[in-house]
């Protein structure tokens, strides 16, 4: 026992020295700026000159705001269609793909390979997609005989903003990997033993399937709504938040306010990016129970 | 009972679902590699042909659309910020993770387990929100428009997704290894370097892959921390195109291919490990 204890201890000075590094880090990426955006959110700052205590005005200025008011509905259309069009689609994808059809594997890789191209690339390949002249998406419907329904796509008030999501959103790799992995890993002989007592494809999904990876469909949801939060490129690079302000995201509206030097408004939208993700997140986790993922990972 | 009773479908039905669940996963093929083919093509073209007839190959090849791509915009330049960033980005990443990681993974002490809850934690933090202390954090220490700026940005943005690849791979290593070298008189430091590590390799590669793919692709921050042509990266060099009064879309979608290739030749080559670094958290035992 006394040697036990020795022995923690000696290992102690060298757990604290290789665990300072990445301390250092998160206290300077992490810690500090959430400390410094609540600070700077009550000053009024325009990065040169001193800093001023304002109070709570550029919270109220920011509310008050109407493209403020745009961006945040923005946000939540966003992480609503993350959780309602996104998901969905890749779960359903995913539950094809478990049950290994030809060439399953060979789709999973395909179906995940936008993800590693960049947000920049995929804005401007879209941006071409929706081109009024030469995009693809009008030269479908009107090969469809839908010339009625061509539009200029990200240029008209009511079809930008869907538009801009779709864009992103359509791609599903991230959360069908790991909704078919979790489907994957469910024993088959549940399936079997389903099968033999006549329970349908359907039913085997819905009965079998659904259950067993309901965790791991909260976390492929909470990963897609975080990422729906925290849009800026797409929308940037797509439409800058036109036309007539109707796509604007919080990123974005930060971003503005930090180019016109308002540091302390930019900072109050930070903070306030932060709190709907808390609220958000955790409103998600109230209505769909724990995700699997973070804490289990470490068992 | 019989195999016929064991399915209640009938045949046509049968027959509809397999025809419904091709059709979904057709259109979805389409929908994730036509807009990609269809731009790398158009890459090949003249800006005339792109206008007029988007929809066929080139008539010409146009090669030398990515030779004036890179004349134009110096895009040699920004390529070789983006490998030093995202390389370097890369390496710092995987050094302090892995050091905080064998402790978490081979250790026990105090609040091990919260660490590593606030830390992967990270993960859903929306980063963007970060832009003004990340702009004066970097303004601060002199390293505004420098390739290091980006460099420690990149590699502490990415510790919450290191530190959960590395750690619950390094969990997965037996134990004995260790504590038979531990009596054989191997030091704290050894066990990481000589015994963990090499084991840990494969969780190392899936974290480091994430994170170079990350520092290739990313945009904000490049954007917000760097302002010359010395210290920006790729994605800035793809709006160049988009700021002359009309944009010049052979040389972008040009660009945009050679800026996409190094993250898919890494993609091609190492699709196993990246998928199985993202379900590695998501399967439970």
């Amino acid at each position: 026992m006394k040697k036990l204890t020795k022995k923690t201890n000696r290992n102690l000075k060298w757990i604290i020295i290789f665990l300072i590094p990445v301390t250092v880090l998160l206290i300077a990426f992490f810690v500090y700026p959430i400390v410094y955006l609540a600070f700077l959110g009550f000053m009024e700052w325009d990065g040169i000159s001193a800093m001023s205590f304002v109070g709570i005005s550029n919270y109220t200025r920011t509310f008050g705001d109407s493209v403020f008011q745009t961006s945040i509905k923005n946000n939540l259309i966003w992480a609503l269609s993350a959780a309602f069009l996104q998901i969905p689609l890749a779960l359903v994808i995913a539950l094809i793909l478990a049950r290994e059809p030809r060439g399953w594997r060979f789709l999973r890789t395909v179906y995940f390979l936008p993800n590693v191209i960049s947000l920049v690339a995929l804005a401007m390949l879209w941006r071409a997609m929706y081109n009024p002249e030469f995009g693809a998406v009008n030269f479908f419907l009107s090969q469809l005989g839908l010339e009625h329904m061509t539009r200029n796509w990200l240029g008209e008030l009511d079809t930008a903003l869907p538009a801009v999501i779709f864009s992103y959103q359509v791609y599903i790799g991230y959360f069908m990997v790991i909704i078919l992995a979790g489907t994957m890993s469910i024993p088959k002989t549940f399936y079997e033993a389903a099968m033999i007592d006549g329970a349908n494809i359907l039913q085997q999904e819905r009965y079998i399937t659904l259950p067993a990876i309901r965790g791991i469909i909260v976390t492929a949801g909470t990963l897609a709504v975080a990422f729906a939060l925290r849009q800026f490129e797409t929308t940037f690079l797509m439409t800058a938040g036109g036309p007539a302000n109707r796509t604007p995201v919080m990123g974005l509206y930060m971003y503005r306010r930090m180019a016109g030097l308002r540091y302390g408004q930019a900072a109050a939208t930070g903070v306030l990016l932060i709190l709907l993700g808390v609220v958000v997140l955790s409103g998600m986790q109230r209505i769909f129970g724990k995700s699997d993922a973070i804490e289990d990972a470490h068992q | 009972m019989n195999r016929d009773t064991m399915t209640e479908t009938s045949l046509p039905v049968q027959v509809l679902g397999k025809f419904l669940k091709w059709l979904v996963l057709s259109l979805y093929l389409v929908i994730t590699i036509f807009p990609i083919v269809w731009l790398a093509l158009s890459a090949f073209k003249t800006n005339f042909e792109i206008e007029t007839a988007p929809f066929s190959f080139p008539a010409v090849w146009q090669f030398q659309n990515f030779v004036s791509a890179i004349s134009v915009s110096g895009l040699h330049q920004y390529f070789l910020n983006s490998i030093i960033v995202a390389v370097f980005a890369t390496l710092v990443n995987l050094l302090v993770t892995s050091l905080a990681s064998f402790t978490i993974a081979r250790e026990e002490f105090p609040f091990r387990k919260v660490f590593f809850t606030v830390t992967t934690a990270g993960v859903l933090i929306p980063i963007i929100a970060f832009m003004v202390p990340y702009y004066t954090l970097i303004t601060r220490f002199n390293l505004y428009d420098s390739l290091l700026a980006l460099i420690v940005t990149y590699s502490a943005i990415n510790i919450p997704i290191s530190m959960f690849l590395i750690s619950s791979f390094m969990t997965s290593i037996p134990r004995e290894l260790e504590d038979s070298a531990e009596i054989d008189g191997c030091s704290f430091f050894q066990r990481y370097a000589k015994i963990i590590m090499p084991l840990a390799r494969p969780g190392l590669v899936t974290a480091g892959t994430f994170s170079f793919i990350y520092c290739w692709n990313e945009f904000i921050y490049a954007l917000l921390l760097t302002s010359s042509r010395s210290a920006r990266t790729v994605q800035l060099a793809i709006r160049f195109f988009t700021s002359q009064f009309r944009t010049d879309y052979a040389g972008m979608y040009a660009a945009i291919v050679l800026t996409m290739i190094p993250t898919v030749v890494v993609y091609v080559f190492l699709h196993d490990k990246i998928i199985s670094g993202l379900t590695a958290g998501a399967v439970k035992g």
